[in-house]
């Protein structure tokens, strides 16, 4: 199993790099993992999405779509990829902890 | 005394033997092992020193099982040519490891064999053999499970992909501050279908705006179809060709439950290749309407004046990646290009390129394969090295899979360049056409009011003509028709409820007279008259197998929906006919 060494912590990750235990995230985590999406600093914005994504996962056990992360958070589709520029699928997922999506991403 | 054999080991040599044809036969028969392929494959030239991911090396584990089970020389000295059956499920995970985890079916070093050996057609039916008996990555198993119960690979259901289009059509009315944009879902007789991969959907539908942008300025008869939209098929990629007859099967039905004169396809390569080159076989189906990809759409527009491109818009020096199924596969190598050049200032070839470009590495399915990713990312290296060479900072494809598979090598190998699909740049590069429709967007056309009442015909006519168009009237369906006859106009307003021979019946002889059939009809009509006017309607164009009209207002008007239809009517008829 694949180790992400970070700010002196260990986390147990599948081989592209997302969270292998979703149970296991906490705020710390979307901080550490900010670091290899090219996110620098974590403002409100990036929480709201962060945090929706999180919730959606925890009842849904999948990603939503990008029009209700859109809808519910009210950011525009530019302004999500400005602030994850590994996209909604691979950055702002990875950051929530949740599982890498399914399919060709 | 040969070793006890599992019951899958079991069912994977009946399989086999069921679905070898004559190419897989050829192929597994002609190798001579010369080793010409090796340093085709981006496996080997990442791994020079493990002979495991030599092409010759792979298409040899199921080579085996072919002199072992087929080939008379194995029958009779199987231990001579290298003949060897499988026995345990553990020889299936490995034989699992090479096909899914060594391999992504790109085709290069089938391109390069002297011998004809398709190698990437049979490490695919050796995935097909394994997943018979449920043994693959994942990942893989999801999608297709995706695929089979809820129709598109990614699992979006269809009240979240309607609403993703309608989201996107006010996105791209406010962008362009023009509400007769419009994404128009189950359109009947339209001359475009256009299918699109489920991550459009799902995850980035600036795609699907951009797409619908171009289509509207280029004035299409488009739509989109609220079922077997999802043109991808990942019976390409697991070697299951009923899972690739059902997903192509559902896109062709949309098709032609439509009428639609064109299936066009979105920018993906194994989309492409499994909708348009293969799918028709798998499906069983002789298909009665015309497929392109969407480059070919957009090129097409260009040359022949429907839109403008302003290529000043996309200065960054850019090159082209060919996805292995467009190019390889399907040879589209050209169209990109012209269309590249058209549409930015700098491009430059990447080397090697067309037919002979690697794989992005992230081909086959290995996207949704991420135990292999570290691999992957490792035999990115000649692609890593290829992309710096050009200095360019945009890398564009014309396949969702590359886009992904370049993004995450761009990353691991920390290159400058952003990835792009041509559609984007297309889009970017767009000039719509002057504003003309805000002041008199009916310029030039010639329109025809047919309704019984003088003042609605008279209200009708100062409404058009208002608007910079040509009025006459009829008030009959006789009258109508010797205007008609005597100069078909470019348009046709229609009252249902007229003296003597019903809209109805005027109707019916118009679309079936090839002279009128393509001149576009609104139909204007009121509850007052008959109860139910547009239901009746309805029913009476499904009877007699005939077109919709292009609108269909109820009366009282609203005006400004009245002009947004009948300039759209215009615009599409214009390009149409």
């Amino acid at each position: 199993m694949p180790v992400f060494e970070v700010h002196g912590k260990q986390y147990e990750v599948d081989e592209d790099g997302f969270l292998e235990n979703p149970e296991i995230w906490n705020e710390d985590v979307a901080r550490d993992f900010a670091t290899t999406e090219g996110v620098e600093g974590l403002t409100d914005g990036h929480w709201k999405v962060i945090n929706y994504l999180r919730s959606y996962y925890l009842q849904y056990g999948i990603a939503p779509m990008i029009r209700k992360l859109c809808k519910e958070t009210g950011f525009k589709l530019n302004e999500i990829y400005d602030m994850f520029p590994s996209g909604p699928a691979k950055g702002a997922c990875k950051l929530a902890g949740l599982p890498k999506p399914t399919g060709c991403v | 005394m040969p070793p006890a054999r599992s019951y899958k080991a079991q069912k994977v040599i009946d399989r086999f033997q069921q679905k070898l044809n004559r190419q897989a036969m050829l192929s597994l028969a002609a190798c001579v092992h010369c080793g010409l392929c090796t340093d085709q494959c981006h496996y080997v030239l990442a791994n020079p020193g493990d002979p495991t991911y030599a092409p010759a090396y792979k298409a040899d584990r199921l080579r085996k099982l072919f002199k072992a089970h087929v080939d008379w020389t194995g029958r009779l000295i199987p231990r001579w040519v290298g003949g060897r059956s499988v026995y345990s499920d553990e020889e299936l995970e490995e034989l699992k490891d090479v096909v899914f985890g060594k391999c992504t079916n790109c085709r290069r070093c089938s391109l390069n064999c002297p011998m004809g050996v398709d190698m990437a057609s049979f490490n695919r039916l050796a995935r097909g053999l394994l997943v018979h008996v449920g043994v693959m990555p994942e990942g893989v198993a999801v999608v297709a499970k995706d695929q089979w119960e809820i129709g598109n690979q990614m699992g979006v259901l269809k009240e979240d992909y309607l609403e993703t289009l309608q989201w996107m059509e006010e996105e791209l009315q406010s962008e362009y501050n023009d509400p007769s944009i419009r994404i128009p879902v189950d359109k009947r007789d339209a001359e475009i279908v256009y299918a699109i991969n489920p991550r459009e959907a799902k995850y980035d539908p600036r795609t699907i705006g951009e797409a619908a942008a171009i289509f509207h300025f280029a004035g299409e008869n488009w739509t989109m179809a609220s079922e077997g939209w999802d043109m991808t098929n990942f019976g390409l990629f697991n070697g299951d060709d009923e899972l690739g007859a059902a997903c192509a099967a559902r896109v062709y039905d949309a098709v032609e439950g439509l009428r639609g004169r064109k299936l066009v396809v979105s920018e993906c390569g194994h989309g492409y290749r499994s909708t348009r080159c293969e799918g028709p076989n798998w499906a069983r189906r002789d298909l009665k309407f015309e497929m392109e990809s969407s480059v070919v759409t957009m090129l097409r527009y260009i040359k022949e004046g429907r839109i403008a491109v302003d290529k000043t818009r996309n200065p960054l020096p850019a090159t082209y990646h060919d996805s292995c199924n467009n190019a390889r596969s399907c040879g589209m190598t050209e169209e990109p290009r012209e269309l590249l050049r058209l549409v930015t200032t700098d491009f430059r070839e990447m080397y090697p390129n067309r037919a002979e470009n690697f794989c992005c590495t992230g081909g086959g399915g290995a996207m949704s394969m991420s135990e292999y990713a570290p691999r992957r990312l490792k035999s990115a290296k000649v692609k890593a090295d290829q992309l710096r060479a050009t200095g360019a900072k945009v890398v564009v494809t014309s396949c969702h899979n590359c886009v992904d598979g370049l993004f995450d090598l761009i990353r691991h190998y920390k290159l400058d360049m952003q990835v792009k699909l041509l559609v984007s740049l297309v889009a970017n590069a767009l000039t719509p056409p002057e504003r003309r429709i805000k002041r008199r967007p009916l310029e030039g056309f010639r329109i025809l009011v047919i309704d019984d009442e003088p003042d609605v015909r008279i209200y009708l006519s100062k409404l058009f003509e208002e608007n910079g168009c040509a009025v006459t009237d009829a008030p009959d369906a006789n009258q109508a028709m010797r205007a008609i006859r005597a100069q078909p106009p470019d348009l046709i307003t229609l009252d249902l409820v007229l003296p003597k021979k019903t809209g109805e019946k005027l109707y019916w002889e118009l679309k079936k007279d090839e002279r009128f059939a393509r001149i576009p009809i609104v139909v204007v009509s009121g509850y007052a008259a008959i109860d139910h006017p547009k239901i009746d309607f309805h029913k009476f164009i499904a009877e007699k197998a005939l077109p919709p009209p292009e609108g269909f207002l109820e009366k009282p008007v609203d005006v400004e929906k009245l002009i947004e239809t009948v300039h759209q009517s215009l615009l599409e008829s214009r390009f149409s006919g």
